[in-house]
Formats: C-alpha cells, sequence, structure tokens
C-alpha cells in the first residue's frame, strides 16, 4: 500500500514534492525536476504545486486530526541543507533525540535558514529568467518591463500566501508569539511587494509625477474596496463566531439531554414501575438526585482522595443499601493517610449500624481542624446500652474502637433514648505519621 | 410563640399565615399539603414580580422562598427580600433550596432571610420552622451551620462583639447543629434553654448577614458546593 499523499515538514518550499515523492516511491529528485520541467509547459508546474500545495496536508495536520501532535517529530532530525540531495524519510520508527515539541518554531526556522529560502527564491528566478530568454531565443518578443513586476507580484503573493501553512501550523502546535509577529512582517511585505509590482506594471512606460498619481489612485481604489467589504468580512467573522458558539452551546445541549435521558428519565420509568413500594422510591429519588447533584454541582479541582469525598461516597453507599437518608456536612478537609483512611472505614461502620439498628434520617459531620480531624455520626433511634451488646458482635469494639486506637486516634459512643451518636477523633500528626 | 411580634392582622394567635414562593407548582402544592394546620397559606408565587405584590397585597408572616426564581432582574430570592425590605412589609423570609451552592445561600441569607432549610424538609419539621421564624428566631439547617463554620473558622474565638468571628459559644451551638442536633437537644446539651439556643443562632445570622468579613464572598464564590 501506498503511503498517504502528505506534504513532507523536510521540503524546501512546501514540502509538496518530497511528499509526493514518498506517495509514488520514486527519488525526490525526479519529482523535482519533473516539477520544473512541467513549469517550462507555459508553468503548468507551478499551478500544479501550488494546488497540492493548498490541498495536501502536512504531516502534522494529519497527525493533530489524529490526535497525535508527537508524529511529525520523527521527521524532524537529519535535515538535509541542500537542493535535493536530503535523506528520504529517515525511518518513522526512529525515535528523534529531541523531545516532540520543540522543534517547532526554533528549528522551522534554522532549517528554512539552512535549506535558504532565499537559495530557494533565487533558484527560482534563475528558472523563471532563463524560462523567459529560451522563450525570447525561440523568436518570442518579451516584454521586460511587463514581466519584472509580475514576478515582484508573484514573489509578494507567495509571501503572504506561505502564511497558510503557518496559521495550521501555529493550530497544531501553539507557536510562541514570535511567530505570529514574523507572520505578520510577512503578510506586510506580501503586500508591499504585490501593491509596488502593480504599480511598477501600471506605470512602466510613464513618468515619476505619474507613478504617483497611479500610486494615490491605487491607494484610493484600495481604501474605497476596504471600506466597501469590511463591513461584509466583519459580517462573515461575526457569523462565523455565532455558528461557532451555536455549536458549541448545541454540543452542550447534546450532551446534557444525553446524561439526563441516561439518569434522570431511566430512573423515573422505575420509579413509576415501583410505585407501590414507597423505601424504593425513596431510594431511587436519594440515589439519583446525588448522581445528578454530583454532576451538576461537582468540581473538578475537588479531590476524589479526600476524607470529605470518601465519606459522601460511604454515605450514598449505605443510603442506597438501607434506603435511610445520609447527610454529610463537612467543614475543612483532610488528605486521605492512613490514619484518615482507618477514619473513614470507622464511621462507615457507624453508618452501617445506624442504618441497619436505628433507621431514619443519619447526620455525620466532619470537622477537620488543624491538629484534629473529628467526625461524629448521629441518628435518631432509640438508642441502646453499649454494655448489653453480647461479647461476640464485633462491630463496634473491633471496627471502630480498636481501629481508633490504633492509628492513635480515640472514640466515644453515646446513646440515649434520642438517638445514638459515635465521636470519632484522629490527632492529626499521628494520623499522617502512622 | 410571643404573639406580640406577629402582625395585628393575623387571624387568631399561634396561627402563622405565610406566601409560598416557588416556580414548581408541583412543588408549592406540596408544601402546602405538608405544612400543619396551624399554618394559613395566604398565596403563593411564581416569579419575582408575582412575588412582590403578593407578598405587598397580603403581609404574610412568613415567606416562603425559593432561592431560585424566575423573572426580575435574575437575582432570584435575594431579589425578592431586596423588594420587599423597600415596600416595607413585615414579612420574614424562611429560604427554601435544593442548590447545594453556597453562593446561592449566602446571597439569599445576606440579603435578609432568616433561615435556610433544604426542600426535602419533613412536613413537621417546615411547621416547626416556619413557626420559629414568625416568632423572630432564626432557622439553621445542619447544612447551614456547616457553611456557617466553614466561611468563620473553627479556630478561632471572637472576643467581644466582633462581626468577623464567632465565640465560643456560638462555635458550640453550630457545631451541633452541624451534627444534626435540634434546638432542643443543643441546649440539654449544653446545659442552656432553647431560649439561649435561639439568641446564639440569631446572634450568627446576624454577623452572617452583617459581616463584612473579606472571607466570606471570596469563600462564597470559592465554593461551589459543600
Amino acid at each position: 500500500m501506498r503511503p498517504p499523499l502528505l506534504r513532507r515538514s523536510d521540503g524546501v518550499i512546501a514540502g509538496v514534492c518530497a511528499g509526493l515523492a514518498v506517495h509514488l516511491g520514486i527519488k525526490r529528485s525526479w519529482v523535482r525536476i519533473g516539477m520544473a520541467a512541467l513549469t517550462l509547459a507555459s508553468g503548468a508546474g507551478v499551478f500544479l504545486y501550488a494546488w497540492l500545495w493548498i490541498f495536501v496536508p502536512t504531516a502534522a495536520d494529519k497527525a493533530a486530526e489524529r490526535g497525535r501532535p508527537t508524529g511529525p517529530a520523527a521527521f524532524m532530525q537529519d535535515i538535509g541543507t541542500k537542493d535535493g540531495k536530503i535523506r528520504p524519510a529517515a525511518g518513522t520508527g526512529a525515535a528523534p533525540p529531541r523531545p516532540a515539541g520543540t522543534f517547532d518554531a526554533e528549528s522551522w526556522r534554522e532549517r528554512t535558514l539552512r535549506a535558504g529560502r532565499r537559495e530557494v527564491l533565487f533558484g527560482t528566478v534563475l528558472l523563471i529568467a532563463a524560462a523567459v530568454i529560451v522563450v525570447q531565443l525561440l523568436g518570442v518578443p518579451v516584454n521586460w518591463g511587463f514581466l519584472v513586476p509580475i514576478a515582484v507580484v508573484a514573489t509578494g503573493a507567495a509571501l503572504a500566501w506561505s502564511q497558510l501553512d503557518d496559521v495550521r501550523r501555529a493550530r497544531v502546535m501553539n507557536r510562541a508569539g514570535a511567530g505570529r509577529a514574523s507572520g505578520m512582517l510577512r503578510l506586510l511585505a506580501g503586500i508591499v511587494l504585490v501593491i509596488a509590482g502593480v504599480l511598477v506594471a501600471l506605470s512602466s512606460s510613464g513618468s515619476w509625477t505619474l507613478t504617483m498619481a497611479t500610486l494615490v489612485a491605487v491607494l484610493a481604489v484600495l481604501a474605497g474596496v476596504v471600506l466597501v467589504l469590511a463591513p461584509w468580512g466583519l459580517k462573515f467573522w461575526r457569523d462565523l463566531e455565532t455558528e461557532r458558539a451555536a455549536r458549541v452551546r448545541e454540543t452542550e445541549r447534546a450532551e446534557i439531554a444525553a446524561h439526563l435521558h441516561d439518569s434522570v428519565l431511566q430512573t423515573l420509568a422505575l420509579i413509576q414501575n415501583r410505585a407501590d413500594s414507597e423505601t424504593d422510591v425513596l431510594r431511587l429519588a436519594r440515589a439519583q438526585e446525588r448522581e445528578l447533584r454530583q454532576w451538576l454541582f461537582a468540581d473538578p479541582a475537588r479531590d476524589p482522595g479526600s476524607l470529605a469525598e470518601r465519606l459522601r461516597g460511604m454515605a450514598g453507599e449505605i443510603e442506597d443499601r438501607y434506603g435511610h437518608p445520609v447527610t454529610v456536612v463537612a467543614v475543612g478537609d483532610a488528605v486521605l493517610g492512613p490514619g484518615e483512611d482507618a477514619l473513614a472505614q470507622a464511621a462507615r461502620e457507624a453508618m452501617l449500624n445506624a442504618a441497619k439498628h436505628a433507621g431514619g434520617a443519619i447526620s455525620v459531620y466532619l470537622e477537620a481542624g488543624p491538629d484534629t480531624v473529628e467526625v461524629f455520626v448521629r441518628d435518631r433511634g432509640s438508642g441502646f446500652d453499649p454494655a448489653a451488646v453480647p461479647a461476640d458482635r464485633l462491630g463496634i469494639r473491633e471496627s471502630i474502637t480498636s481501629r481508633m486506637l490504633r492509628h492513635g486516634g480515640s472514640s466515644e459512643l453515646r446513646s440515649d433514648g434520642d438517638g445514638t451518636e459515635v465521636r470519632l477523633r484522629l490527632p492529626r500528626q499521628a494520623g499522617s505519621a502512622a | 410563640m410571643d404573639s406580640e411580634n406577629l402582625p395585628a392582622d393575623a387571624a387568631a394567635p399561634g396561627t402563622v399565615s405565610v406566601v409560598i414562593v416557588d416556580d414548581h407548582g408541583i412543588f408549592r402544592s406540596g408544601l402546602r399539603a405538608a405544612l400543619g394546620p396551624v399554618i394559613r397559606v395566604l398565596g403563593e408565587a411564581a416569579t419575582v414580580e408575582e412575588a412582590e405584590s403578593v407578598i405587598g397585597a397580603t403581609a404574610p408572616d412568613v415567606v416562603l422562598l425559593d432561592v431560585h426564581l424566575p423573572g426580575g432582574r435574575g437575582g432570584g430570592g435575594a431579589e425578592v427580600i431586596h423588594r420587599c425590605s423597600t415596600l416595607g412589609t413585615p414579612s420574614r423570609f424562611l429560604a427554601l433550596s435544593v442548590s447545594d451552592s453556597a453562593e446561592d445561600v449566602v446571597a439569599v441569607i445576606r440579603a435578609g432571610a432568616r433561615g435556610y432549610v433544604t426542600k426535602t424538609i419533613s412536613g413537621p419539621e417546615i411547621t416547626d420552622a416556619v413557626q420559629r421564624i414568625a416568632s423572630g428566631d432564626a432557622v439553621f439547617s445542619p447544612r447551614l451551620a456547616g457553611f456557617v463554620l466553614d466561611a468563620f473558622g473553627t479556630a478561632s474565638v471572637a472576643v467581644d462583639d466582633e462581626l468577623d468571628r464567632l465565640s465560643a459559644r456560638e462555635l458550640e451551638v453550630m457545631r451541633l447543629i452541624a451534627r444534626g442536633y435540634s434546638y432542643k437537644e443543643t441546649a440539654k446539651e449544653l446545659f442552656i434553654s432553647v431560649k439561649t439556643v435561639e439568641t446564639h443562632v440569631s446572634a450568627v445570622l446576624r454577623k452572617l448577614q452583617l459581616s463584612s468579613r473579606h472571607e466570606l464572598t471570596r469563600w462564597a464564590t470559592e465554593r461551589k458546593l459543600l
């Protein structure tokens, strides 16, 4: 299978010939000679080149499309300095010694300087001159005063058009401000050259005053054109922006719709099915509420590995299992260490006990101060006598009391007719040192 | 409880008149049904403008106010409170919200609401809260107490009547409320009267409303959720 037709970043002008060579599997020199030969045929080569330049994407573009901006980096090493003697593809698998991403502005400039944009331009000029001379030798009269300005205009246009690549490249590699400045400069130079060329072409036969008058006329026409086209251009630009914003909104809307469909609508359907079971309905509603809240308000900056998030997760899980609402109020937060982990496990055990034995709403309060982390788990059950719990029930003793003690913390259990509260306390230093 | 606080047009001593302001019809009718017999619903409103005119016309003891409301200048519940304060109605406001966002809650409290409860609150609880508000007290849910503790910090303690910090007693009261204690349970725990708890909560509310504490606004905007 042929390699895809892509413009290569190690080409001389825009990488068209190099890319074509890779695509066709022949030497670059042949492609270049062929292109030059075509140019002699009424300039067909130039048009072919320009056409390919515009429509063939670069390897970098392609890589960006695939989300792999590192792709072209492999081709950027070992770049030949002279005309066509560049080593063909340095092997796609070879890892570049230079880290990907750093090659862009710097090496691009280096390379263009070394590969010699000047030489390329000079060569082009020579080529065209040669072509013209050949034509003249064949007996066709040549109007030099007309050809030179055309050449200047072409150069300016090429200069301005070379922006096209840079814009694309900037999108891919996020170039520094310097690249933008040089781009502006290039654009300005291009415009000046084009205007100068047009002027010279127009005034090649006239006097200096006529040239000045022409200049004024040209500027006036240009200003007029800008004046006429500016609102249109502006409107076009705005339309583009509006359309882009609309597209973004549409994407968001679609995402929200998809999420609501997957979550809320499904839950509502389930609730309708289970309408006869109050506990099921309650559980479904709470679970859905939690999920929706998480989705609506979740702060991506919030650490999912924090103690508060851990407790919320556990509370949600217990809520789902037993159908009793568990409210978590957190003041401050702590990073999960071994001690904090034990604290969370103990709190989970307390929540489980409350859900199993007391029922009703359960309040969980976390306060993380600079010295201690405290967790309170409270239920509104009828209470129990901790001393009356059989010795073989390990829940409280093992999972709460001993666990907290092992990590340098403490626990306390209070129970009366109004409910039960488990208080867990963990000194912070001990927790992080354990 | 102290009926001299009630406006003169209250139908009978002990009954509290309310207006329900919420843009969801289903929630309004549900809330109306959940409120106890001591509460008389004078009217309902669904937007900021409606709320302003209904409250102005009926002058209820308490307004049950959703934090998020359409209409007006987009200020929601807080805007209703601002507009009614220029009307000079004696109504007190209890904010209701499904929102977890600290910004919303703090905005409506700082606008002058005397309490904040979540919409999942049960019928007896909301009835109790409305009566409490009508008698001039503040109503703090565990979550609002958590907000307060987070905003004012739990470490430093105010000397004198500083607006930027809570006194040791106020801290204790807030902590217990955050832990899910009712006012009565808090009073029992701290060996003080329920009235004293109410005084402390009102003092905290005042600090929350008046404090120019820099962190309060910053904190509220930073924290999308608690």
